[in-house]
């Protein structure tokens, strides 16, 4: 590989940086836009490290050369659904409480 | 990158396109749905006459794609047997096998009965919505059980659990249908977040997102040690592992289960205990057995660390924990999530029997067994909560109270269908978990004695389940309804007579005739376990050797798409 690129090391810490990021929102935010942002965040970590292993990691004999990167795009398509989704159901729950707190949403127990 | 080998993908023939007709099918009837409703009876037809009319067309779309996936399985429709056939399609991401062929009639067949019984009560106006995500929800679950490779797994996994999102949101009266909607939603994503980390890993760890492949470069001396000594190993087992969790409700990773179950509109929460645990499980055991095999533990020892002895473990918690909780439940649908939560833990018994057993065809055979009875009878006890529902506007089990006496056929089917539940020997509950108990324990001469304390305590666990079932029995028998005006059971509606008889029926007569089902099952349930090839050669085009020519078993009419493939593309 070329050696004046970014060793592969780099891109793994910090797209693990980024997931514990986003894992640590998800266990501590109450605010349900704020836990969707924290579930992007993890998996756009995914996404970074599909990415690098793809670029810089070695394939497997036989693999195509596309995978990580279609795998990626699936992943941003996907991504794009459940955003939609969870905004939805976000609103429908805003309405019925008028609050933004998902402790707030506690018709059922635990 | 110069490193690429040459690689070519092919269009997938006729016959490939054939295997998926009953997914493409309900895909589109999904649509078709839709665009009836909107275009034709929302309206110019009345409220009633619309349900009617979108519950049969469903109904019909969903017999339709049945009857495709049955013919599929008999011989001469396909360009090879499907029942003997062991090949993936698509470029190596569809599984063509008796396995696969089998489960989808399966899965159609829990849709035909979830759409037979949604027309009980009306929760929702949505209703073409609701038909449609039903549909591709199912789409997902097919797909997911086919497939044969990690970005179609994920994307069907999204598939289903996005569509359940929506359809646990769709009563929309009901202020907890959205808050288990939400609480779905958020407990879902994060676990595929975690899933999909833990993808990227496997991905980087083996260059490839095919099962096979991936197993068989585990299974190098590199990585074969297990994932004791290499913490991203086993990080990225603990996360899928995780992943997983969350679809089928294993603890710790339940806490969405109760909640949706009880907040979910009942055909749903059926369709989400029965539909989605069915196609999870099947999925997580062919990533546990054909891509991640040799994490399992190391030689010789199940109970150092590897998948076997974590979900070891994680069955004991899951089982206790789900017949303590539920032994406090007064709301029916909550008591049947606790019930569920208990039954991952028995099947992830059998999960780790495939693991252990020397007989992997008996041990396959004995979960899907297992997986399709408990289905059925997890249908059946929620068409059961839809009637409630109707009736009575509620769920509680004092709701039951004196249903002996009302309509003592459908009580007698409903404690055939909790009775096998329990295990109680002439019904099929029982066969099923002796089958996969005793091949936990048919692990060969060198662990005999390794998971005895597993069964012994899943045996005790069938115990305690026992009391919080005969609670239901009591209510139906021993006590007397608590008003005439409460009283349920006036008419009842076809659907769930039918859902009810048909699974009752199964549940008696498989469990009298166990073999009837059980030996056609073994001998279709190795396909799933077994690699396609040794090295990967005969597994289509995907795999070709460099400069070799695309395997044709399908003849060259095919358009051929050539990627990266300097030797084979006309424009060099």
């Amino acid at each position: 590989m070329m050696s004046h690129d970014i060793p592969l090391n780099w891109y793994l810490v910090l797209a693990a940086g980024l997931f514990m990021i986003g894992l640590f929102g998800v266990m501590t935010r109450r605010n349900p836009i704020a836990l969707l942002m924290s579930i992007e965040l993890m998996l756009n970590a995914s996404n970074l490290n599909l990415l690098a292993f793809w670029r810089l990691g070695t394939p497997h004999p036989g693999e195509g050369p596309l995978s990580g990167v279609v795998f990626v795009a699936l992943v941003i398509g996907v991504a794009a659904a459940e955003v939609a989704v969870g905004i939805a159901l976000i609103l429908v729950c805003y309405r019925i409480w008028k609050s933004a707190d998902v402790d707030r949403y506690d018709t059922m127990l635990g | 990158m110069s490193s690429v080998p040459v690689h070519s993908a092919t269009w997938p023939t006729a016959s490939e396109w054939f295997f998926l007709a009953p997914v493409l099918l309900l895909a589109c009837w999904g649509l078709l749905v839709l665009l009836l409703d909107v275009l034709a009876f929302r309206r110019r037809v009345s409220p009633t006459q619309r349900a009617k009319l979108l519950n049969s067309i469903s109904l019909a779309g969903a017999f339709a794609a049945l009857g495709l996936s049955v013919l599929l399985l008999s011989p001469g429709w396909l360009s090879t047997d499907v029942l003997a056939a062991n090949e993936a399609i698509f470029n190596g991401t569809i599984s063509l096998d008796a396995a696969s062929a089998l489960l989808q009639v399966v899965v159609i067949g829990f849709l035909v009965l979830v759409i037979s019984f949604s027309n009980t009560w009306r929760f929702t106006e949505s209703l073409s919505e609701y038909y449609a995500l039903l549909f591709w929800s199912a789409v997902g679950m097919v797909l997911l059980i086919e497939a044969e490779e990690f970005m179609t797994l994920f994307v069907a996994l999204e598939t289903m659990t996005i569509s359940m999102y929506l359809l646990t949101a769709l009563e929309t009266r009901a202020r907890r249908s959205a808050e288990a909607a939400l609480k779905y939603f958020i407990y879902g994503s994060v676990a595929s977040a975690l899933f999909l980390f833990g993808l990227s890993w496997i991905y980087g760890l083996t260059g490839t997102t095919n099962l096979e492949a991936v197993g068989r470069s585990l299974a190098e001396p590199g990585l074969a040690a297990g994932i004791g000594g290499q913490w991203t190993a086993g990080s990225a087992l603990l996360l899928v592992l995780a992943g997983f969790g969350f679809k089928v409700a294993l603890v710790p990773f339940h806490q969405w289960a109760p909640d949706v179950y009880e907040g979910a509109p009942a055909p749903v929460a059926g369709w989400i205990a029965a539909g989605s645990k069915f196609a999870s499980f099947i999925a997580l055991i062919k990533v546990l057995i054909l891509a991640l095999g040799s994490w399992s533990s190391p030689p010789g020892q199940p109970e150092s660390p590897g998948w076997i002895a974590i979900l070891a473990v994680l069955a004991v918690v899951s089982m206790t924990y789900g017949n303590l909780a539920a032994l406090g439940q007064q709301n029916f649908k909550r008591l049947l999530a606790y019930s569920s939560i208990a039954h991952t833990g028995y099947l992830l018994v059998g999960v780790v029997a495939i693991g252990v057993s020397t007989q992997r065809a008996g041990a396959t055979a004995a979960v899907l067994y297992y997986l399709c009875l408990y289905g059925l009878a997890t249908l059946g006890t929620f068409a059961v909560a839809a009637w409630l529902a109707r009736d009575l506007g509620s769920d509680q089990i004092e709701d039951l109270n004196g249903l002996g006496y009302r309509s003592p056929l459908l009580a007698f089917c409903l404690s055939i269908l909790l009775l096998s539940l329990i295990g109680i020997p002439p019904l099929a509950g029982f066969f099923g978990k002796m089958a996969m108990f005793m091949e936990a324990l048919n692990t060969g001469p060198s662990g005999k004695i390794s998971l005895t304390w597993l069964v012994a305590i899943a045996l005790v666990n069938n115990v305690i389940s026992a009391f919080y079932y005969v609670r239901i029995l009591k209510a139906m028998y021993l006590r007397a309804a608590a008003g005439s005006g409460r009283a349920s059971g006036a008419s009842l509606p076809s659907g769930v007579a039918w859902t009810l008889m048909l699974a009752a029926v199964a549940n008696l007569g498989l469990g009298l005739y166990p073999s009837a089902f059980f030996a056609p099952l073994e001998g279709v349930a190795i396909s799933l376990v077994t690699p396609h090839g040794p090295d990967g050669t005969d597994r289509g085009p995907r795999f070709a050797a460099p400069g070799s020519p695309p395997r044709d078993r399908h003849e060259p009419e095919q358009a051929r798409i050539v990627a990266a493939s300097p030797a084979a593309s006309p424009h060099h």
